[in-house]
Parts: C-alpha cells; structure tokens; sequence
C-alpha cells in the first residue's frame, strides 16, 4: 500500500478513508488545467497530490487575484462542503501532478456519511479563510517583492519542491499587480541571489534568506 | 435602540425551523454591543457566538506590527464566532464592535452541542460560512484593485445591508481604520459623496439620502457579495420549510 499523498485524506480514520477510496478517481492535473469556472456548478472535488491549485477571483472578466492556494493540505471543492453547488472562483491548476478526484454526487453522500471528514473539512475551511483575510491584509500592507518571497515559500511547502513552473503573467495574477511589477520584484530577489528565474522556471536557491525576504504573514501560513 | 429586541431580528436565528428555535431561544442572552467593544482577539478563547440584532461587528485581519484591515462586516444577517464550530485554531484576527447595537450570544459549549446535531442550524452555519467567505475574498480583490472612493460605497453599502436603519454612527478615523488607509483620503471621498448628495455627514454620523446613486458609483465587488447574501437567504427558506 503506498502512502496517501494527500494530507486531509491521511489524517482520517482508515475506516472512513477506505470507505472514500473507492470513490476517488487518480487524476493527473495538468499545468494551466481549469477545474472550476466562477458561477458555474462544482461537478467534481479534487484532493491534490502532488499537484497544487490555485483559487483565483476574476473581476470584470479578468483574473484579478489569487486568493488560495491549496496543495496537498487541503481539498479543491470548498463550497459543496459548505451546501453550496457553485465555485464563486475559477480553480486553476498552477502545478502538474497528482490528485484524487471524485465526483459531486458521491462527495455529497460520502460526506454526510462520514463525521471525521465533516470535521476534516471544517477544520480545513477554516483555515482557507485565515488564508484568504490574510491575502487581505497584506495585500493592502505590503510591498510587492516582500509579497512575491511569501508566495514563492507558500508554493515550495505545498509541491515540495524549490522548483517550479511559473510565467510572469501567472505571478501577475497571484499578486494582483501588473507584470513590469512582477519583474521588479523577481528581479530584485534574483540579485539577491534568493531565488533564480528563466523562462517560467522558479528556483528557490536560499531558502532562509527568502524567508527573511518574505512579509511576516507567510510564518502563520504554513500549511499543517 | 429604545424597540424591544427579539432574537428574530437576526437573520440566521429567523431562518430556523420552529423546533431549533423553540430549543435554541431559552438559551440565548441579549447583551448590547458597545462601541469600539472587542468581541474576541486572536488569541483569547471564544466563550460565545453573538447574533447582533442591530449594530455592525467588523472582522479585522491584525498585522505583527499591530496595524489591522477590515475583511468583513457582520451584523444582522449574521453571527460572530465561527471558529468555534468550524474547529479552527486562532488566527490573527479580531472582532471589533464598530456601529454600536445589540446581541443575542449563545454559550461556546451550546453551539458546539448545536452544531454537532448535524440539523438545519448546521446547514444554516456552513452556508452562512460560504457567505463570510465570499465577502473576505471580495474584500481581499477591493483592496488590491479599486479606488478608495468605490471601497467607502462598498463599506457603506455592506453595513447598511447589515443594519435596520439607514444611519451609521461612525467616525472617519475608524472607517479609515476598517479601510486600512489614511484618514485624509477617506475625506476627501466622502466629502465628493456628500458634496453629489449621496450622503450627509455630520458629527460622527452618516445618512445615505441616495441609496440608488450609491450603487451606481460602487466597485462590482459589493454586488458580488450581495447575490451571495441573497442566495443564502433564499436557501434559508428551503431550511425552514
């Protein structure tokens, strides 16, 4: 038996993660994938592996920030925990890989089922939403490269890794600033020698020293 | 103030199925919200929920260096304390009476008990949570993207939504504070408002004389959290029946 990569799943009674698995589909998210559109009906939940998800709102038909990232800490598919069948964002695949994934219908039954996954899940909203007021405050606080080093860290925690695909645009988006803003800013941290960026690669190549870099909110951040 | 408050003046207690009700009411206790009152910290315990009835709590996200921006306003559509349902650790935030009014509150031990029962408050709950949710993340892109005068209109909008009157008592410094930006600025924009008749202000109280315009000058934003609102109110009668 291989281990369970997605770290929600893990923590839950074997009884009641047996009962899951046989609902759960291995997908492989593709970088740039749109699993969810803003208004439209959640068909399926995905629990990330490997993969890492990006929660985006979109203001006049633009992406306008990113407001959650979910990795292997969590579960793609909030609302229909919480009684509601529409995504309010537009869910975006930001790093290939892995994931579990189960259809609406089932989600629904397995989660009325299942009081640990109730709970699970709760716990988990509850602490998107220290994410997202958090993204608010910053966003209003703090300077752009400082912003960028915090999410830079936040996505090394979640794909494990300190390489990752990422275009200028998609930063853009995260950060809700334009791009030259997103070039001063990765500039800066590259003379720093904290980070190495080429053609939509990311390499963290000093990981304490973007942490200094890094606004304080990252420190309540990491994922569990 | 001087009307008699009932726990039906709030939203979420008014939903409920007769039976929830008849349980839950014996154990609710009206206590006023006094301005600039904490109703938690981040890291004190919850030793209640509160329904308000009337007045505006506001939700703030609260920075190491102490400076705080408002991520949402409750008031009488909704309550004050999730985490204790939703068994979230603390996080940095606060719960700050900005608009002064009144309460039900409901014991920390009693709405666990509640929630538990998997019932129609719990449904209630989560989808109230949807709501909050949906309210933070539109906070969060305000912030980012629109211009001080639409964040005010979308500030104003959302509390008197959350309020029975159309009057706030309110200073500029502490809609400045909610904002998190400087005092000046949040004159000037009220000064344009009121200069259209839009508002008046006058010694920490402000009347909206033109809902209609107000909405027109807003950021989509507002209108986002509103169709939100109105979805839970309308699945809160699904609740009920």
């Amino acid at each position: 038996m291989t281990a369970i990569a997605n770290g929600l799943l893990a923590a839950l009674p074997r009884k009641d993660y047996l009962r899951l698995l046989s609902g759960l589909v291995p997908v492989d998210l593709r970088f740039g994938d749109v699993l969810y559109e803003p208004g439209k009906p959640i068909r399926d939940v995905y629990f990330p592996g490997q993969s890492l998800v990006s929660l985006l709102t979109v203001v006049e038909g633009h992406l306008a920030l990113e407001v959650g990232l979910v990795g292997r800490d969590g579960m793609v598919g909030i609302p229909l925990a919480l009684g509601i069948d529409a995504s309010p964002v537009r869910a975006l695949v930001q790093g290939g890989g892995a994931a579990l994934r189960m259809n609406a219908a089932r989600f629904r039954r397995e989660l009325r089922r299942s009081p640990p996954l109730q709970r699970a899940l709760n716990r988990y909203v509850y602490s998107l939403m220290a994410q997202i007021s958090q993204t608010a405050g910053c966003n209003r606080f703090h300077v752009v490269q400082a912003r960028l080093a915090r999410w830079l860290l936040m996505t090394r925690d979640r794909v494990r890794s300190a390489e990752f695909r990422m275009t200028h645009q998609f930063l853009s988006h995260m950060l809700g600033v334009r791009r030259v803003g997103v070039t001063e800013a990765a500039g800066a941290l590259q003379r720093r020698k904290l980070i190495e960026y080429r053609r939509g690669h990311i390499r963290i190549l000093d990981h304490r020293g973007l942490q200094n870099a890094a606004c304080a909110c990252y420190e309540g951040l990491k994922p569990s | 103030m001087r009307t008699r408050s009932t726990p039906k003046q709030n939203h979420l207690l008014a939903a409920l199925p007769a039976a929830d009700f008849a349980r839950l009411a014996p154990q609710l206790e009206l206590v006023p919200l006094a301005l600039g009152a904490v109703i938690y910290e981040s890291d004190g315990e919850q030793a209640h929920v509160y329904f308000p009835t009337s007045g505006i709590v506001s939700l703030l996200y609260v920075m190491n260096d102490g400076a705080a921006a408002e991520i949402a306003v409750v008031g009488n559509e909704g309550m004050v304390g999730i985490s204790l349902f939703m068994g979230g650790g603390t996080t940095p935030s606060r719960a700050v009476v900005q608009s002064v009014g009144r309460a039900y509150r409901l014991d920390a031990a009693q709405i666990k008990v509640e929630f538990a029962r998997g019932g129609a408050l719990q449904r209630l709950l989560l989808r109230y949570t949807q709501a909050l949710i949906t309210q933070m993340t539109q906070t969060a892109v305000c912030n980012r993207h629109h211009q001080l005068e639409q964040q005010l209109c979308r500030w104003l909008l959302l509390s008197l939504d959350r309020l029975p009157s159309s009057e706030l008592v309110m200073t500029q410094q502490l809609i400045a504070n909610m904002l998190g930006v400087r005092r000046e600025g949040v004159t000037e924009a009220a000064g344009r408002l009121q200069a259209d008749g839009l508002i008046s202000y006058r010694r920490g109280r402000i009347n909206v004389l033109d809902r209609a315009k107000l909405e027109e000058r807003v950021c989509e934003c507002y209108g986002v959290v509103r169709r939100e609102s109105d979805r839970l109110f309308a699945s809160h009668a699904a609740i009920a029946a």
